[in-house]
């Protein structure tokens, strides 16, 4: 047990200066553009968007259902640790739950910047709908982010009440604000910490599966008018995406920030099994994308076939194959296919990195295609392709969230303070 | 009053314009000689009623000096017209509510005098329904052209379409016009997504949209298999038409006045109501009133002796996406 003297180094800021200043800059330029656009959008409205009565939902409603499978994946990720007590993976388990909790914020955001009253956004807790997938999701979102938040103070409590008691100054406060004035370090309290860990834990993983991630694919299957969307498949996807992606999100996180924040080794066989895991399900996900696929062309029904020629050979099916196959699956598939390259640190942030962006067309590709394709013959076509708006407050959003996860990071202690001992 | 102002106007001075006007204006006297009934009693009524409005003498004396000649010269149809000048208001009133029963008359305020009277849209226990007969359809688009102006839709938002399809290889073609509004389903997937049961089905069996509670999440124009839901992105004809935005249609019942940037029904979803603001004065919707070939027809879908019950059971009748099972309560005749 940790205790005064043998209490590890705790400097969690960026290693270097030149690093910090670069990326704040970045932040900051990227969150002036984003406040600007986010201006013009509250006054402009939805004309500032290049959505259409024929296609309602395009660029945002896909970073929202991109940022929840991301957390749902990262969450899922945290109770290999927490739950599962899978070895050496209690070090990525607060990387885990911080990045899950930022990308539920971020996704929250990303509802709210698309509602067209954005001032209404409290309405669906007062007027609910049983019947809507939607009513549910809402209520599912805020319960998960509570039980992230939860996961997370009993994970890294006991490190706060150290850096409270040892320390002074500006992080020491935080830390001791954090604790919520649970300061006790005996043995009885710690392992108090982790038996609910794994409780709450156990709580998120049917709510993380079947309501926020699963019901989030609902949300879309359960739409008869999109035959591409509408299938028992589809949730499934949803779900294996999401851990592909949570896990790309997480290997990333832990190797930049062990590099940037912390100047220390990488744990060599945790990459390894990460790698693993990401392999594993890439293939999955590709598999059952291809499942998807082939089932919905032998229907030979004209919806299906529409959606899935747009995808693969419209004007966008560069996104499909370049991004979505080749980043998504291909490019990380080569990656981590062997034990050695497993276990370069770097190659693996590629790896992750590369996954990150791919889930996006991912994502971007479930959303628009069967909405530019009308529901009627009769009906106009649609063409959407984001505005200016559009891009700048998504990546305005991105950069609340890279925001909150940097300032995050350079404060508490995602990094288990024991560790050494284990 | 100034006149040379205007465009297009010739400019002339306020004389000529009496003069003119004076040309123009009919004779009370040849007007009332041209009808059967008689001239000089119309004449001295009017009169007394001029005396009336000035307060001269009571209302009270004016019908006994004329309810009975008045009775006398239009036989049964007097008693049976109501009186919509009666007015229960007493600021307004012209005779007092015993004088009134003793006259038959109705004593309301006008709107309630005329909702008084029957009307085969009146029905409170009626499901609305339309037929759209596609052999009389000749895609003129008249009924997507007075949608617009009866409902005021903004650019982008059609209530109304006619969706034209065309059949067969040149020279053998056919061509079928299905006009599309709101199908005002019996199992509507609009209501069954909004999270904030913003819209829903009203008992009349017309799908509702409470525009003070919508969102505008936009996940109804998701799930509508018929694409009739439209988003109000708050555009306008403000460049084409003098005085855009002034008056609003009062859908479902509600007046909300004029059009302003940010207000509902901006960024809200909208749709065809059936023009249920015109049922409820006894008016069929916009678009089966002006319809050119008769193809519309509306009515109870629950009287089986209606005209549309009739029609959409006929084995002419379909609906469109009928797989979807949400049942539509607008019925074509193939």
């Amino acid at each position: 047990m940790a205790t005064a003297t043998n209490l590890p180094k705790f400097n969690p800021g960026f290693e270097d200066n030149r690093v910090r200043m670069l990326w704040y800059a970045i932040l900051a330029v990227t969150l002036l553009v984003g406040a600007y656009a986010t201006y013009r959008r509250i006054v402009g409205g939805m004309a500032t968007t290049n959505l259409t009565s024929t296609t309602p939902w395009g660029a945002w409603v896909a970073f929202y259902i991109y940022f929840i499978g991301l957390s749902a994946g990262a969450f899922l990720v945290s109770t290999l640790a927490n739950v599962f007590e899978m070895e050496g993976m209690e070090k990525i388990d607060r990387d885990a739950l911080f990045a899950a909790i930022i990308a539920m914020v971020v996704a929250m955001l990303f509802v709210w910047i698309d509602l067209g009253r954005m001032e209404r956004m409290y309405f669906p807790f007062v007027w609910r709908q049983l019947t809507s997938a939607l009513a549910w999701e809402v209520h599912a979102y805020v319960a998960y982010i509570g039980i992230l938040t939860a996961e997370l103070y009993f994970s890294m409590r006991a490190d706060l009440v150290r850096v409270a008691n040892q320390r002074s100054g500006f992080r020491a406060r935080i830390a001791g604000l954090l604790t919520l004035g649970r300061t006790d370090l005996s043995d009885q309290t710690v392992s108090a910490d982790r038996t609910w860990l794994k409780r709450i834990g156990i709580l998120g993983i049917p709510l993380a599966i079947f309501f926020v991630h699963g019901g989030t694919g609902i949300l879309f299957a359960g739409v008869k008018a999109r035959a591409y969307w509408n299938s028992g498949l589809f949730p499934v996807i949803f779900v294996i995406s999401a851990l592909l992606s949570g896990t790309a999100l997480v290997m990333a996180v832990y190797v930049l920030r062990r590099k940037l924040f912390e100047a220390k080794p990488v744990d060599l066989d945790l990459l390894d099994r990460l790698g693993q895991l990401l392999l594993a399900f890439v293939l999955v996900d590709a598999a059952f994308t291809a499942i998807e696929a082939l089932i919905g062309v032998m229907s030979l029904e004209g919806a299906h076939l529409t959606a899935w020629m747009t995808i693969a050979l419209g004007k966008m099916a560069w996104s499909f194959w370049g991004v979505m196959v080749g980043l998504g699956w291909v490019l990380p598939a080569l990656l981590t296919s062997r034990r050695s390259w497993r276990r370069r640190p770097m190659m693996m942030v590629i790896a992750g990195l590369s996954v990150v962006v791919g889930v996006v067309a991912v994502r971007f590709n479930i959303v628009v295609p069967p909405l530019v394709n009308p529901v009627m013959a009769g009906l106009p076509a649609g063409d959407y392709l984001p505005t200016f708006t559009e891009w700048a407050t998504s990546f305005g959003i991105v950069a609340v969230g890279l925001l909150i996860y940097t300032l995050g990071a350079e404060i508490l202690p995602l990094t288990p303070l024991t560790e050494d001992e284990h | 009053m100034s006149v040379d102002s205007a465009p297009g106007v010739p400019e002339l001075d306020q004389g000529t314009v009496d003069e003119m006007v004076e040309a123009e204006r009919e004779d009370p006297e040849e007007t009332l000689a041209d009808v059967e009934f008689s001239t000089e009693l119309g004449l001295s009524m009017a009169e007394d009623a001029k005396r009336v409005s000035k307060g001269k003498i009571s209302s009270e004396t004016f019908w006994a000096k004329y309810d009975e000649a008045a009775e006398r010269e239009f036989g049964e149809n007097y008693r049976n017209t109501p009186n919509p000048a009666v007015d229960k208001d007493d600021h307004c009133q012209t005779i007092d509510e015993p004088t009134a029963d003793q006259l038959a008359c109705s004593v309301d305020s006008m709107d309630s005098v005329a909702e008084q009277i029957e009307s085969p849209l009146e029905d409170g226990d009626a499901t609305w329904g339309m037929v759209i007969d596609l052999q009389k359809c000749v895609g003129c688009d008249s009924c997507t052209v007075a949608c617009k102006s009866e409902n005021r839709t903004p650019p982008g938002v059609t209530y109304n379409v006619v969706m034209e399809e065309e059949h067969g290889e040149f020279p053998n073609t056919t061509r079928t016009n299905v006009p599309r509004p709101c199908m005002q389903c019996e199992n509507p997937s609009c209501v069954q997504v909004c999270p904030v049961s913003a819209t829903y089905k009203m008992e009349n069996g017309i799908v509702n949209i409470d525009y003070d509670r919508c969102i505008g999440c936009r996940y109804c124009m998701i799930a509508c298999p018929y694409g009739a839901r439209y988003l109000d992105f708050g555009d306008d004809y403000g460049e084409e038409v003098i005085g855009d935005g002034e008056i609003t249609s009062p859908e479902y019942g509600v007046d909300r006045g004029k059009r302003e940037d940010g207000k509902s029904p901006q960024a809200n979803a909208r749709k065809c109501s059936f023009c249920y603001h015109r049922l409820g004065r006894g008016e069929e919707p916009a678009c089966v009133e002006t319809c050119i070939g008769d193809a519309r027809n509306f009515g109870d879908l629950d009287d089986p002796e209606s005209e549309v019950s009739q029609m959409a059971d006929s084995t002419r009748a379909m609906q469109l996406k009928e797989h979807t099972g949400n049942d539509p309560n607008v019925y074509y005749l193939k």
